[in-house]
């Protein structure tokens, strides 16, 4: 054994003999009686958590309102008769711009849906999932081509075409999100964050340059193929438009579809095993890599349809839709709380009249630095957004 | 095949071994030089120095977000908002563009007529540095609580809304008639570098424009190599490592993380005011998203960490990006056929290479000091652990 | 309750926690623990897993904020203080899961235990005057003379920590913790994975520090070799609260700690 050599300190002197410190103890004492709470600690921590929670609720809410009492006490014009305008003091419009909303965000609920299974799975932000549904976007309007749809086509024929469109657009994204999982993550799956993010923007830059050479760089119209703007009927002021219902009729059935699926099958269940820790789902007999497989199908599929009805809604694709949708979708995603499918549901719609509501009264140009801000206003009030879980920052 | 490469390595090592301990700085001193004399070789107009002068600032760019992403490990994903603040910085303090306004700073006798704000760019560098600064603190302070992923979303979002202000502050007034921005027409009337004694830069004579951007870039790599070495690097790498136990050690995390942030933003914004003059036009159409991409893309084919390997990789890209694709490559395709242009496939390339590197070679061209340590050192660790004394606790043995 | 920045009596305590208690959401880590360490002693920690020990520790040293409760040390309020701020205190921690900058090499990390010791700012680091060459020279001297001081052999002062053998991090932990010139040394399970020799080393070595570097030494111990050994004084944890503290021979006797390691009815 090395004789022990102090260290070239300054403090380090040779100690003199230690008193014992343990005799003054009492031999063994047991808890005594609790003394009253710190207020103070106690009350600011819960201040916090409040402040968090309502002061996002609150922003969220400031548009509606806003626009809402200027509606009602100034008035809006509803049209024009005889040269002079009609002004109108109710909340018609804001009804409309709400409804407007929703059903924009339901397109967005539907992408939304996609990033926030894959991040509760692998805690990986699917940066190409935007372009996924774009790549939808064109498949639709691709078999639109093949089969004949049209203006002209009659109601049967378009359903039936729409249905089948739908079928094997939701097959085709789905199958290029799990490719894109095989090709780029799985491999990448131990590697730093990094890597695998920088591989999701990759791929996104590959989509999106397939999309640019199949249909070129500016946007491209498409026929309005069952007349989305029409109105169905009117509720207190509130026009319904038939896209207001395809995009409900779209989203709703596949969001049950995929709720009962994921509550009730022994796939969903492992899905939400893997979600919650993968190593053990992996004990359990799991195979965690089909699991992972499937949860980008199912994503994947759920884009693709949104991508379709994107297409038939805003008569409208572009090579570039994928990158603004994602966006909108992912900030949807974390506001509701990522990896909480009704979460992502409900960040959606509120998103969509966020958006309508900016696009409505600020002008579109200002519309993506409104939804960006609640983005950071989120992660800065309630990083877990409206339904997560709380986020752990100490190891 | 790992044999031969656990052989060729050794090999190399060899080599390296035997080399004079001073071979780094020999080879970077010879690199220098060969940049300062290159513009000899070329016209003042070359396709080829034009391209060099791009991806010098590049490099530079890179070299700004190496310390943010690659020093202290935070994903900034929105650096395009500092190239952006430091175009602006020249838009707004080197043109004619508020002119209601007629400040003059040791700019050039032709300059000093015109109305507007104008001065010596050197002043706008140190500007735009002061400005983008200031802006790294603000976009870095909501994600210092933040994990990896999030800070990327939130920086990115950041950048994004830079770019629509960009492009709407044509319609936001700033007092006597004068907008923020000029949108996507952009500021044009921009000044050019003015140096006492050396005169007004034109474009028709590329060589002071190259040798300003090297001194640029010679500053910015000065300034990296110290701070790297040093107690703020070590911080850096400490906290990008493991956060919590660096703060156990005394790191303070929130002054540390802005440093980071900021230091990174003031090159970016440097490089920015430089282009801003270069392209003699500023305007919103040239602060996308896919920007911020592109300067990431290069610190981490270069090497993440890796202050050399920003360098190569900005350059590289940069090279790749103006030249090679557009000028020396673009009827590639037609050659076999095929309809359509290089460009138009830029983006495909480009994401192909970062799924391409990600997948085969992570740690970059030029791998980080450090982790090529732990490449090399995995050798003689396992001979050292043959050697390893049994019994080994800590306390004098 | 106690001024900042009153200059630190004699104190018999150095460092201490009042009724503490930690929840996270509806989970009670840590419930009403108080506990006096006091000057120059070696005092450990024990309780089955799960009863809050590294909780209490990460409360210690700032890492988590106690819901309730202070800690102080020395007589300075250190409850809500930040963990760098703490650790410039002179409260220096090792951990459970051995927590080196695998990047670095051992020199490396011990210097960056010395951050909060150092002066070197943005500009001194650029700029690199004489003081602060000095400095980085100094601190370098340092982290081998402690890397040396712990028993690592000179030929791996330079190699990545991560290759470095389980044995040896831990030594580099311990220097990088002393890098901070600490008064008070917390060590989170220090003899894990250790065979007896190794441990009573290490049981040597703690005396050492706290004989030569007049240190004060908390630890989180499972080895009751180790804790019988060398602690003053034992304080026992048992789902979040304090269920016995005193003489390391009376606490082995109490009735209370024994049904907690052994006879948990579950």
């Amino acid at each position: 054994m090395r004789p022990s050599t102090p260290i070239r300190h300054p403090q380090i002197r040779r100690a003199p003999a230690r008193p014992d410190t343990s005799q003054g103890t009492v031999a063994t004492r047991t808890i005594s009686p609790t003394r009253p709470p710190a207020a103070p600690a106690r009350r600011l921590a819960a201040v916090r958590r409040y402040a968090g929670r309502w002061g996002l609720i609150v922003a969220l809410a400031a548009l509606p309102v806003y626009y809402g009492i200027h509606d009602l006490v100034q008035g809006y014009q509803a049209g024009v008769v005889a040269g002079h305008a009609v002004i109108h003091h109710d909340l018609a419009n804001l009804g409309n711009d709400i409804a407007q909303g929703l059903s924009n965000g339901a397109i967005w609920a539907l992408i939304a849906i996609g990033y926030t299974l894959v991040y509760g799975i692998i805690e990986l932000i699917n940066f190409a999932h935007g372009d996924v549904f774009m790549i939808g976007s064109f498949t639709s309007v691709g078999l639109w081509g093949v089969f004949g749809l049209g203006l002209t086509t009659g109601a049967l024929g378009l359903t039936w075409g729409l249905l089948a469109t739908l079928i094997i657009t939701m097959i085709v994204t789905g199958a290029l999100n799990v490719l894109i999982e095989r090709v780029a993550y799985r491999p990448l799956r131990n590697a730093p964050k990094l890597a695998a993010l920088i591989t999701a923007v990759g791929f996104s830059f590959i989509l999106q340059n397939v999309g640019l050479l199949w249909r070129g760089g500016s946007p491209q119209s498409v026929p309005d193929l069952i007349h989305v703007q029409q109105t169905v009927f009117t509720i207190g002021g509130v026009q319904i438009q038939r896209g207001y219902i395809l995009a409900f009729g779209v989203m709703i059935p596949l969001v049950i579809a995929l709720g009962w699926f994921i509550n009730r099958t022994r796939a969903g269940r492992a899905m939400r095993a893997t979600a919650q820790d993968p190593e053990a789902a992996r004990l359990m007999g799991i195979n965690v890599n089909a699991t992972i497989s499937l949860t980008f199908l199912l994503g994947g599929m759920l884009a693709g349809a949104a991508g379709l009805v994107y297409a038939l809604y805003q008569t409208n694709i572009w090579f570039f839709q994928g990158f603004k949708a994602g966006l909108i979708a992912f900030t949807a995603a974390v506001m509701g709380g990522i990896g909480n499918v009704r979460g992502a549901v409900l960040g959606g719609l509120i998103i969509g009249v966020i958006q309508a509501l900016a696009d409505a009264r600020m002008g579109p140009q200002w519309t993506e630095a409104v939804v960006f801000g609640y983005l950071i206003a989120i992660m800065v009030l309630r990083p877990r957004g409206l339904l997560g879980e709380e986020i752990r920052e100490a190891g | 095949m790992s044999e031969l490469r656990a052989r060729l390595r050794r090999w190399r090592e060899a080599v390296e071994d035997r080399l004079p301990p001073r071979w780094n700085r020999v080879l970077a001193g010879v690199v220098i030089a060969i940049g300062i004399a290159l513009p000899f070789f070329f016209p003042p107009t070359s396709g080829f120095m034009n391209a060099t002068i791009i991806a010098v600032a590049y490099a530079v760019m890179a070299l700004g977000l190496n310390i943010v992403v690659g020093f202290a490990g935070l994903l900034d994903l929105g650096y395009v908002a500092f190239y952006a603040l430091g175009a602006y910085s020249l838009g707004w303090f080197g043109s004619g563009f508020f002119f209601k306004a007629r400040v003059h700073v040791l700019v050039s006798p032709t300059q000093r007529t015109l109305a507007g704000v104008h001065l010596n760019f050197i002043l706008i560098l140190a500007g735009a540095a002061l400005i983008c600064a200031l802006a790294g603190i603000l976009i870095g302070l909501p994600t210092l609580r933040l994990r990896g992923d999030y800070i990327a979303i939130v920086t990115l979002a950041f950048g994004e809304i830079i770019g629509v202000v960009a492009v709407n502050g044509q319609s936001v007034p700033v007092g006597g008639g004068m907008t923020l921005t000029a949108g996507n027409l952009g500021i044009s009337a921009v000044d050019q570098p003015y140096i006492p004694g050396i005169g007004q830069f034109n474009l028709l004579d590329l060589r002071p424009w190259y040798w300003l951007i090297l001194a640029i870039l010679l500053f910015v790599l000065f300034v990296n190599l110290r701070l790297r070495d040093s107690r703020l690097g070590r911080a850096w790498i400490a906290l990008r490592e493991d956060e919590i136990a660096a703060v156990s050690m005394g790191i303070p995390l929130v002054k540390t993380k802005l440093l980071a942030y900021s230091i990174g933003a003031a090159f970016g914004g440097m490089a920015g005011a430089f282009f801003g003059t270069y392209y003699t036009v500023v305007n919103a159409a040239q602060f996308q998203f896919g920007f911020s991409i592109f300067i990431l893309a290069m610190v981490i084919i270069g090497g993440l960490g890796s202050i050399w390997g920003a360098v190569v990789g900005g350059m590289a890209l940069g090279y790749i990006n103006n030249y090679l694709i557009p000028d020396v490559l673009n009827n590639f395709p037609s050659h076999f056929g095929l309809n359509f242009q290089l460009t138009q496939v830029e983006f495909g390339i480009f994401g192909f290479l970062l799924v391409i590197m990600m997948l085969l070679r992570p740690q970059g061209l030029i791998p980080e000091r450090r982790r090529k340590l732990e490449l090399t050192a995995k050798i003689a660790a396992e001979d050292a652990q043959l050697a390893e004394v049994p019994g080994t606790a800590p306390g004098p043995s | 309750m106690s001024q900042v920045d009153a200059p630190a009596p004699p104190a018999a305590v150095a460092l201490r926690a009042e009724h503490v208690t930690k929840t996270f959401g509806g989970l009670v880590a840590v419930k009403d623990v108080s506990i006096d360490v006091p000057q120059h002693a070696i005092v450990s920690l024990i309780g089955p897993n799960g009863a809050g020990k590294t909780t209490l520790f990460n409360m210690l040293t700032g890492l988590y904020r106690p819901t309730e409760g202070g800690i102080y040390l020395g007589g300075r309020d250190i409850t809500r203080a930040r963990p760098d701020v703490i650790t410039s205190y002179g409260v220096a921690r090792t951990f459970q899961n051995i927590r080196l900058f695998g990047a670095m090499t051992a020199t490396e990390n011990v210097m960056i235990g010395h951050h909060a010791r150092m002066r070197a700012g943005l500009f001194g680091s650029i700029i690199q005057p004489p003081r602060v060459r000095r400095e980085e020279r100094q601190t370098r001297e340092r982290a081998r003379e402690l890397l040396d001081y712990v028993g690592l052999r000179e030929a791996v002062f330079d190699r990545l920590a991560s290759q470095l053998s389980y044995g040896d991090q831990r030594r580099v932990e311990i220097a990088r913790a002393l890098a901070s010139e600490p008064r008070v040394l917390l060590l989170d399970e220090p003899t894990a994975g250790m065979n007896p020799q190794e441990s009573q080393r290490l049981t040597d070595f703690m005396r050492q520090l706290r004989d030569e570097l007049e240190l004060t030494i908390l630890l989180i111990e499972h080895d009751m070799k180790v804790v019988m050994g060398v602690s003053e004084r034992v304080t026992v944890l048992d789902y979040g609260e304090k269920i016995a503290e005193g003489r390391p021979a009376d606490v082995r006797t109490n009735p209370r700690v024994i049904e907690a390691y052994l006879g948990r009815q579950e």
